[in-house]
């Protein structure tokens, strides 16, 4: 892939670890470094803690231990500072969770009106401009249950856009889609990584990883098993659990 | 939406399947009159025995008259005012308290959690009717509250702790992928709640908590124990004074049912009208 300018680090890790209740640790002492505009992918086996990573970084979920810096907002007990994060980084998940009483439109609007306290006006107009870059304002009125899941899932990351983040954090974005419908969400994607947003993603969608990613994460059982460009981990894994995986999978 | 899928059906089944399936505010209607005609029929065949001598000409004067060309209201239709305006009250009230209860039950407080569980487990687990009279001699005086403020009181409590569950229930119902998506966006309690999480649980419990208005205006039958004169004690007063027990006490339920019936079926247009699809 052609070489961007990357910026400084936007998101610090520290030794985050974090177990759940009845002892399942999900990440041990996890440490990364991203920088603005890097596209990292997070792959590894089910239950290796790539969600549960993903989600600490907004406060979905808490670490219990470790440091997480956003944009040089730490990520604390303060209830301000988790919003501010949550502001700047937005997140698309598996299963969509778009608003099904609200339409594509409305859905949109929601946080730019609620939190970046938008006019109506401005915020459809935004909300207009979105819709029409995931391709899809031709259903701005519709309702979530009426759009197909290709569809809802753009119209969750238009939504997630429409905070102006920093970071785009995605949860397995195309697992719950029908195949034919998992390349469109993938153009979205490769779109946003063209215009230089710093990218989290969770998937195992090499081609999305080879194209876009500036380099890959290996997680098994909460920990990092190897990281490299999307390359290495096509031409020469070193550790015997990613050749493993990555057999499996290709 | 979904195909047709042609199966032979028996007449039985087809039949079994229009009755349990299409369910329509008439269907309750025709059935409750049903059910009323046949109570009478049994009524009229007892007090045919009992030599009761009906005289319903005599009602029509305590729900509406007419004097000198004024339409005068009587006594029935003015203990229905009565019934009306402190359902009224007690319903907004009671509306307040219960969704309140459920949204600090819900919270992260501790003592908030305590209190609203004892709250909800006292009113429960005792008579609404000990609950009036505790309210009219012992709490409405401390409060400094008369008859009509202790009697809404009480009602207010009673149904708010009732509806506390059904919020409570409408908002646990939802995925929690509802929860996480408005978090993500960074919108803060308030907003989640306004504009997430309530707009849907409300759609869904709107058959219960229609439900539990209904009990309202009929529990609210109970506050004649305090000497308030709503249709309920209205009607006792009359059916004493005139011996048309029958007559004054058909004519009361029979408005009870008129307001409830006309409240589900509001409802049942709501629910049509606010479905979310899925």
């Amino acid at each position: 892939m052609s070489e961007k300018e990357l910026g400084e680090h936007i998101i610090t890790i520290d030794s985050v670890s974090k177990a759940f209740i009845g002892g399942v640790q999900a990440v041990k002492d996890f440490s990364a470094k991203i920088r603005r505009r890097e596209v990292v992918v997070i792959m590894g086996p089910s239950g290796s803690g790539k969600s549960t990573l993903l989600r600490c970084l907004n406060g979905l979920e808490e670490a219990d231990s470790g440091t997480i810096i956003v944009d040089n907002i730490p990520l604390d007990d303060n209830r301000k500072h988790r919003l501010e994060i949550r502001k700047e980084v937005g997140m698309v998940f598996q299963s969509f969770n778009l608003f099904p009483h609200l339409t594509s439109l409305e859905n949109v609007n929601l946080a730019q009106i609620r939190v970046r306290k938008k006019s109506q006006k401005e915020a459809t107009k935004f909300s207009m401009e979105l819709l029409n870059k995931v391709g899809i304002a031709e259903k701005a009125g519709n309702y979530p249950a009426q759009l197909s899941g290709g569809q809802q899932q753009r119209v969750a990351i238009a939504r997630a856009l429409a905070m102006m983040p920093k970071v785009m954090l995605f949860d397995e974005p195309t697992s719950a889609l029908d195949p034919e419908m998992i390349n469109e969400v993938l153009d979205v994607m490769k779109n946003l990584a063209t215009e230089g947003m710093t990218m989290v993603v969770v998937t195992h969608e090499m081609g999305f990883a080879r194209e876009v990613s500036d380099w890959v994460i290996f997680m098994d059982e909460g920990q990092i098993v190897e990281t490299g460009t999307a390359e290495h981990f096509f031409k020469n894994p070193q550790e015997d659990r990613t050749k493993l995986f990555l057999s499996q999978i290709l | 939406m979904s195909e047709e899928i042609k199966v032979r059906v028996s007449p039985l089944h087809w039949l079994r399947q229009r009755i349990f399936l299409f369910r329509h505010p008439w269907t309750d209607i025709i059935e409750y009159v049903a059910l009323i005609a046949l109570i009478i029929w049994l009524m009229w065949m007892s007090t045919a025995r009992l030599g009761y001598y009906w005289q319903w000409f005599r009602v029509p004067k305590y729900l509406f008259q007419i004097k000198q060309g004024k339409l005068v209201v009587g006594q029935l239709i003015k203990g229905l005012f009565f019934t009306f305006r402190i359902s009224g009250v007690s319903l907004v009230l009671a509306f307040v308290a219960g969704l309140t209860t459920a949204l600090v039950r819900l919270s992260g407080s501790f003592m908030g959690r305590i209190l609203s569980r004892v709250y909800l487990e006292t009113i429960r687990n005792t008579p609404l009717i000990v609950q009036i009279y505790l309210m009219y001699f012992v709490i409405g005086p401390i409060l400094g509250l008369g008859r009509f403020g202790s009697a809404v009181l009480a009602l207010t409590l009673f149904e708010g702790a009732y509806m506390s569950e059904i919020f409570r229930a409408g908002i646990v119902s939802l995925h929690k992928g509802q929860w996480e998506a408005a978090h993500s966006l960074g919108l803060s309690g308030f907003y989640i709640y306004r504009d997430v999480i309530l707009p849907q649980a409300v759609r869904r419990i709107l058959p219960p908590l229609t439900g539990q208005v209904i009990t309202l205006i009929k529990n609210s039958a109970l506050v004649s124990i305090v000497s308030l004169s709503d249709l309920a004690l209205n009607a006792k007063i009359i059916a004493a004074d005139t011996f048309l027990t029958f007559e004054i006490w058909f004519t009361a339920a029979a408005i009870y049912l008129v307001i409830t019936v006309a409240l589900s079926t509001v409802a049942y247009y709501l629910e049509k009208r606010f479905k979310i699809l899925t």
